[in-house]
Formats: structure tokens, C-alpha cells, sequence
């Protein structure tokens, strides 16, 4: 009888772990819209996750925006050394990653390189080296000089210590990771913004308010019992709040030009305003230079 | 005793979960990644093991300038998945159905917006005696530079 029990057990054990009720990814919420009765036929597990934008999109959307490299304005690779807790590795891995994608699309390969030492240092401490390791190091180093290899490797790197670490449940450390980076973006972003300040790099910098809500809604899933987690919260809200107030949803559109799809409609783009851009330039100064020191 | 139980049973839990997932991380680099070509894989890992009759959601950020493909990737055991993308206001603009299943859809936005992915596996039919069918599902976004 002990043995059965034992065995049924294991057999709930097993069922949870295969997708069951634990949090898969970043968090899970019960279907509100789901009862009883259909909870008790179908299993009506709703999976909400919570997309932030990757450094290096972030990083083309500035290339894009007609921004420049400025390399004086990254983190100093050499400070790796400084960061001794998990919570300023995790943020500092995010930070250094962002830096490396910005100066891998920008085509600074000297640069790259020293970030993604500095990076790779870090993961070490954080023991997330199965997914960045020497190995990948030794793979970027043979691939310098071919800008779009570099980049993929980068791409899929980011995604694998990301992955690792949601799948080792270490779903905070991922979490100030992505925050890490997000804070950088948009550091760059405003720094590039004081000598190249046009309405596109405005718009990008203005846009940022919508995966900073998604990095908000993430970092609320943790900061309970996290205090690095919540710390950083609070940082990111404080930001929010010097956004404008998002323009009501509108409905979109879909279209077709030369033979593609176009989604249109929406909200107008956002833009900052001189005084919006000034006070996000200052706090977002001030919260990156609390992580990197 | 008791413990040394609870201990193995949780160790047990552990592994299978980091299995699971390390399962999906591998489905999702050999057979979903590589179809996202020619659009850039925009890095975020979106990935989940989704049992039939379970739902996902994710709302993206699409910023106007790019050419997007977004694509929803589920592993065979699970059947076809239903999917669609609305916008804020809950319109769908793009759906998939089981019955005539697409995997990826191409467009760009006229303006920056968030837009939110819903995927449903549908259930097994004939009612919920049958066995738990489990299987990785991703959502992944490629982006034109």
C-alpha cells in the first residue's frame, strides 16, 4: 500500500512536470474564463508570457533610426570584475549583451569581442556556461570578420542563456538579465539621442513605454520574494511614469502592398518631448549607472 | 525516511522539468528557428509544454519599418494547433485554424503595436478519459534588419 502511494506519488510528480501546473516559462495564471465544469473535463491551463524585445532588435531599430556608435558610452568591459553578487552579474550580463549586439550591428568587431568576453565571464559566475561558453567564444572569434554569422551567433546565444535559465528555474536571474539589457537600450538610446536627436530616434525612444509595461508585468511575478527583482522594479516604474500616457487602442487595418501584408490603424506613433526626454535621459542614467557600479 | 521520500520524489520533479524543457529548447532550434529564414530570429525565447485542451498567450511589440514573420511551431503529438493575432482592441487580423493549418505569417505594421498571439491546442476528442498527450509549442519572431 506504502509502495502504491509512493508510486502514485511519483505519477503526480511526473504529470506536473510534463506541463502540468507548475510555471512554464515565466508565469502561468489560471483561464478566468474557464469554470468548474470545464476545468473538470478539460484541463484549461492559460500560459501568459511576456515578450520584451531582444537587445539586438532593439540595437537595429537604432541603426535604423540613423543613430551612430558611440563606444565611449558602453559599459567598460573591465568591469566585470566588480560585480560579485547574482542579482548585478544577471544585470550586467543583460547590459554587456546589449552592448555587444549594439556594437556588432554597428560592425565593431574589435568592440564585440570585449564585450562578449566581459559577457561570457559572467555567465561563468552564474554557472550558465553550458549555454555560453569557450566554445562559443571560439565560434564568434573564427566568424569576426563575417558581420552576419556574428550577429546569429550572438542571436542564438542570447536565446540559449535565456532558455537555460527558465529551464533550470531560474526564471529571476533571466528576468534581470532581459531588464539589464531593456535599461541599456534605452541608456543608449537617450545618450545617442543628445548629439543625433531626430524625430525617428525620438519615436523608437517614445515606443520603449510599451515592452517596458511587458517587463513590468514580468518582473511583478517575482518581486515578492526577490528583493534584487523588486529593486529593479521600482527602477523601471519610476521610468514609466516619465513616459506619456499611452494612446487609447485603436482598431488596425490589414491591407496588401506589393505583396505584403500590412497590419495599419493602431494608436499614432508616440513621440517624447524635450522636457519627457530630459527627464528620461536623467533617471535611465541614473538607474544604469546603480547597476554597472 | 519520510524525507529522504519527499526528497528523491522532488529531485525527480527537478529533473523531469529541466528535461522537459530542455526537450522544447531543442525543438525549437532544430525545427522552428531554422524555418523563420529570411527574417532574423529576434532572440526571445518563447517556448512552452502545452498539453491539448491548454491555451498560451503573448503580447509582442511590432515596430513599424520591419518586416516581420511570426511563427507558431508545436510539436506533431499535440496535432494542429489553433492560433490567431489580434490587435488591441481584440480583432483578429490573422488566424489558423486546426483544420487548415498555417505556420508562419508575413507582414509589417504601418505603426509601432503591440499585438497579442493566442494559441490553443485543441482537445482530444472523445471526453477526458484519454491519456494526457504533452508537447512543446513555441512562439517565435523573425525580423527583417
Amino acid at each position: 500500500m506504502r509502495t502504491s502511494g509512493w508510486t502514485l506519488g511519483l505519477l503526480a510528480l511526473f504529470m506536473a512536470a510534463c506541463g502540468g501546473d507548475q510555471p512554464q516559462q515565466n508565469t502561468l495564471q489560471a483561464d478566468p474564463t474557464a469554470d468548474s465544469t470545464q476545468a473538470a473535463r478539460v484541463r484549461k491551463t492559460k500560459n501568459i508570457f511576456h515578450n520584451i524585445p531582444s537587445p539586438m532588435e532593439t540595437a537595429a531599430l537604432l541603426k535604423k533610426a540613423g543613430a551612430e556608435y558611440d563606444k565611449d558610452i558602453l559599459n567598460d568591459p573591465n568591469n566585470r570584475t566588480k560585480y560579485t553578487s547574482a542579482s548585478k552579474q544577471a544585470l550586467n550580463l543583460g547590459i554587456y549583451g546589449a552592448d555587444l549586439s549594439y556594437a556588432s550591428v554597428f560592425n565593431n568587431t574589435q568592440e564585440s569581442m570585449l564585450f562578449t568576453a566581459a559577457a561570457q565571464s559572467l555567465a561563468k559566475q552564474l554557472n550558465v556556461s553550458n549555454a555560453f561558453g569557450q566554445e562559443t567564444v571560439d565560434r564568434m572569434e573564427k566568424n569576426r570578420n563575417d558581420r552576419d554569422s556574428l550577429l546569429n551567433i550572438i542571436s542564438e546565444t542570447y536565446w540559449s542563456v535565456d532558455a537555460y535559465l527558465k529551464e533550470n528555474g531560474r526564471d529571476n536571474v533571466s528576468a534581470l538579465m532581459i531588464a539589464g539589457g531593456w535599461v541599456e537600450g534605452l541608456y543608449i538610446a537617450t545618450q545617442v539621442c543628445q548629439n543625433h536627436d531626430t524625430p525617428e530616434l525620438r519615436q523608437r525612444i517614445a515606443e520603449q513605454q510599451m515592452p517596458l509595461g511587458q517587463l513590468l508585468e514580468l518582473l511583478s511575478t517575482y518581486s515578492s520574494d526577490d528583493p534584487a527583482v523588486s529593486g529593479v522594479r521600482l527602477d523601471l516604474e519610476a521610468i514609466a511614469k516619465l513616459f506619456a500616457a499611452a494612446p487609447a487602442a485603436a482598431a488596425s487595418t490589414v491591407s496588401t502592398d506589393n505583396g505584403v501584408t500590412v497590419i495599419g490603424g493602431g494608436a499614432p506613433a508616440p513621440t517624447v518631448s524635450d522636457d519627457q526626454l530630459k527627464a528620461l535621459t536623467g533617471k535611465t542614467n541614473d538607474i544604469r549607472n546603480g547597476y554597472i557600479n | 525516511m519520510k524525507h529522504l521520500r519527499t526528497l528523491i520524489a522532488l529531485s525527480a520533479l527537478v529533473v523531469l522539468q529541466t528535461g522537459a524543457m530542455a526537450q522544447c529548447r531543442a525543438f525549437a532550434k532544430h525545427n522552428c528557428i531554422p524555418n523563420l529564414l529570411p527574417y532574423k530570429f529576434n532572440e526571445t525565447f518563447n517556448a512552452a509544454q502545452l498539453a491539448n485542451g491548454e491555451e498560451a498567450e503573448v503580447d509582442l511589440t511590432f515596430y513599424s519599418g520591419q518586416e516581420y514573420r511570426l511563427m507558431v511551431c508545436a510539436q506533431s503529438i499535440l496535432g494542429n494547433v489553433n492560433w490567431k493575432l489580434t490587435d488591441a482592441t481584440g480583432q483578429t487580423l490573422f488566424e489558423s485554424k486546426a483544420e487548415d493549418p498555417k505556420d508562419h505569417f508575413d507582414f509589417k505594421v504601418s505603426n509601432t503595436q503591440q499585438l497579442k498571439v493566442f494559441i490553443d491546442v485543441p482537445a482530444k476528442a472523445g471526453g477526458g478519459n484519454e491519456m494526457l498527450h504533452v508537447g512543446c509549442v513555441g512562439i517565435l519572431v523573425g525580423f527583417k534588419e
